[in-house]
């Protein structure tokens, strides 16, 4: 049990507001809570470390509301604890809110900071739905380590932990880039995932991510391919090849050729949509056209090396 | 060299097995005997990397017990000559002189007369097996520009060691093997890979070289990542596609053309050479080797054929 000292409502003056030694909270302004405040005041009273003066140890975005709203004095709680303590406190009165990536990577940042064991790291690990592993840990330290921006764009975009990772491969510089880059797209876990991918293969391939010839596209599709005709110029030539050829062949919506996307097997399937047997004639009509003009033969070509 | 703990295991279950192979590729046939799993020398490529989790590498030295299953392959096989290697999850000779597993697989084969060892290796030391070698092993090495080992195979022995080993293999009455595998494609690869088969046509006999294997670089895809993630750059310059079997490899209209020129200077060097191609489609074989290699069946005929030539009627 913690020992409670006193409720009490205490000036702001009186606070340590810029002690941020327990604060695992991100993004600490927070629309909801100010608008509750802003309608009932401080119904859950801050937690204050007692020490000289008083440090805030749960409660971070209730005093920023606060500040916002100008409030003079908060109620606060204020407990006698060690620094340990004070940071198992902290993580424990919120986690029943659900704790995002960032918070969950700070809140593992302070124990480790305020000398917490690997195992003691590992066990709230556990408790946050965390793997406990190393290479995690490692990820989520360098997450809990970095600037404002990225922290703030995986909170909003709610990044996954594999993506975050694939987002600290990059230094500080190439980061803001790419948030920039992705700022004005709608973007799924699963094309951030394949366009990181591919801009971390541009790096390595390239030296250097070529930010210029990837900018202004207009959605997460666009930016793919442009990045895939970076990364794969070839495949990318055998593409356009096969569109220019399907264009030139002027085949009917009841035609399609379909080559493998990677140009990879030998063949290719002819697929006709038929509702009658005229359909049919005009379909084999249509196909010995093609056959004789050497359209086939073309796409063929492409599935040979 | 070693910082890997070694560690012997029982063993039990199929030591000896068909090569995985894989779909719509082209296989060999040949059966891996898994005597060591695990590598001491860590190429960064390795697909080892992917496949094996534990951090040891395990020893199966139950030498009687590999035997009677080899023996029982041998016999129960009637139609080819199997090939049989230790090289399939690890290497061959990085810790023989230190465990010498390989002798009693080497004297079996030699009595059995009746079927080949390959003894796969990057690591250029067999002088400990020198007094035991017979026609029956074959000592292979794969081999890369002098840059790929510097730069990829780090704990492996340089190129120019790994040759004289071969042609000391070649000189004690043994075939030897050469595996040009992986072929990597990098800025200046055509050049070095001419120099590399340079080497080899000055330093062995070609006559005594049984086999040439070329293999592209292919991968599982989580080793795409890890490439990335590890900055290697000379393993990501080529185009890699996710193949029909699901590994990554180049773009065929590139393995096409780096097979080709690798044939073609090996056959410029010794027109009797045999090359065949690792995993590779039935139409990649037609174009670099105008050769129309339906099926396995059709590969392990090929094989057959080669081994018979150079042992006439001693096996």
């Amino acid at each position: 049990m913690l020992p409670f000292l006193k409720m009490t409502t205490i000036p702001l003056s009186n606070i340590d507001v810029h002690d941020r030694a327990f604060c695992i909270s991100h993004p600490v302004y927070d629309e909801t809570i100010l608008s509750s405040i802003r309608q009932l005041g401080i119904v859950e009273p801050l937690l204050l470390l007692n020490s000289s003066p008083p440090v805030v140890v749960s409660g971070f975005k209730r005093l920023q509301a606060a500040t916002d709203l100008g409030y003079w004095q908060v109620p606060a709680v204020t407990i006698e604890a060690t620094e340990k303590e004070a940071v198992l406190i902290t993580i424990h009165s919120n986690i029943h809110r659900g704790l995002n990536i960032v918070e969950k990577a700070n809140a593992l940042e302070r124990m480790l900071h305020f000398g917490f064991s690997r195992e003691e790291v590992f066990g709230m690990m556990n408790l946050l739905s965390l793997g406990p592993h190393e290479k995690v840990l490692t990820a989520l330290m360098n997450l809990a380590n970095s600037e404002k921006l990225l922290k703030d764009f995986i909170y909003r975009h709610s990044v996954s932990l594999k993506n975050t990772g694939y987002l600290l491969r990059f230094d500080v510089t190439e980061r803001k880039k790419i948030i920039q880059l992705l700022s004005g797209i709608h973007i799924t876990e699963g094309s951030l995932r394949d366009v990181l991918e591919l801009i971390g293969l541009m790096k390595v391939k390239k030296g250097r991510i070529g930010f210029k010839k990837i900018q202004d596209a207009e959605d997460a599709v666009a930016l793919r391919k442009r990045l895939q005709e970076e990364t794969s110029p070839l495949l990318s030539s055998l593409e356009k090849k096969l569109k220019r050829v399907k264009e030139q062949a002027s085949l009917p919506p009841g035609i399609d050729i379909k080559v493998d996307p990677f140009f990879e097997k030998e063949y290719i399937d002819i697929l006709l949509k038929v509702k009658s047997e005229g359909d049919v004639k005009a379909s084999i009509e249509k196909l010995k056209t093609i056959l004789e003009d050497g359209y086939i033969r073309s796409i063929l070509e492409l599935t040979k090396g | 060299m070693n910082l890997q703990r070694v560690e012997r295991v029982a063993t039990q279950g199929s030591i000896v097995r068909d090569c995985p192979g894989t779909q719509n590729h082209i296989c060999c046939g040949y059966k891996t005997i898994d005597l060591v799993e695990g590598c001491v020398l860590s190429c960064s490529y390795c697909i080892l990397q992917a496949y094996l989790n534990s951090q040891s590498i395990k020893i199966h030295d139950n030498i009687p017990y590999i035997l009677s299953q080899l023996d029982d392959a041998i016999t129960r096989e009637t139609g080819h000559i199997l090939r049989f290697g230790t090289g399939e999850l690890s290497d061959s000779l990085a810790l023989d002189r230190k465990y010498r597993l390989n002798q009693p697989l080497i004297e079996f084969f030699g009595e059995k007369k009746k079927a080949l060892l390959e003894l796969k290796s990057k690591w250029a030391y067999i002088d400990h097996l020198l007094p035991y070698l017979n026609p029956y092993t074959i000592i292979s090495f794969s081999v890369s520009p002098q840059r790929i080992i510097d730069q990829e195979e780090r704990k492996t022995s340089p190129l120019y060691k790994r040759l004289k080993a071969a042609r000391k293999a070649q000189d004690a009455g043994c075939f030897v093997g050469l595996h040009l595998d992986p072929v990597i494609i990098y800025p200046g690869f055509e050049k070095d890979y001419q120099y590399l088969i340079e080497d080899i046509s000055r330093l062995l006999d070609l006559d005594r070289v049984i086999w040439i294997s070329l293999g592209l670089l292919r991968f599982p895809p989580q080793l795409l990542d890890h490439f990335v993630e590890h900055n290697r750059k000379n393993l990501l310059h080529g185009e890699f596609i996710r193949g029909e079997d699901g590994k990554m490899r180049y773009l065929k209209q590139q393995r096409i053309k780096v097979y080709r020129m690798l044939y073609k200077l090996l056959k410029s060097k010794n027109d009797g050479l045999f090359i065949y191609l690792c995993m590779e489609r039935e139409d990649v074989w037609k174009k670099v080797t105008g050769m129309t290699i339906r099926d396995n069946e059709a590969l392990v005929g090929l094989f057959d054929t080669r081994i018979k030539n150079l042992y006439g009627g001693s096996i």
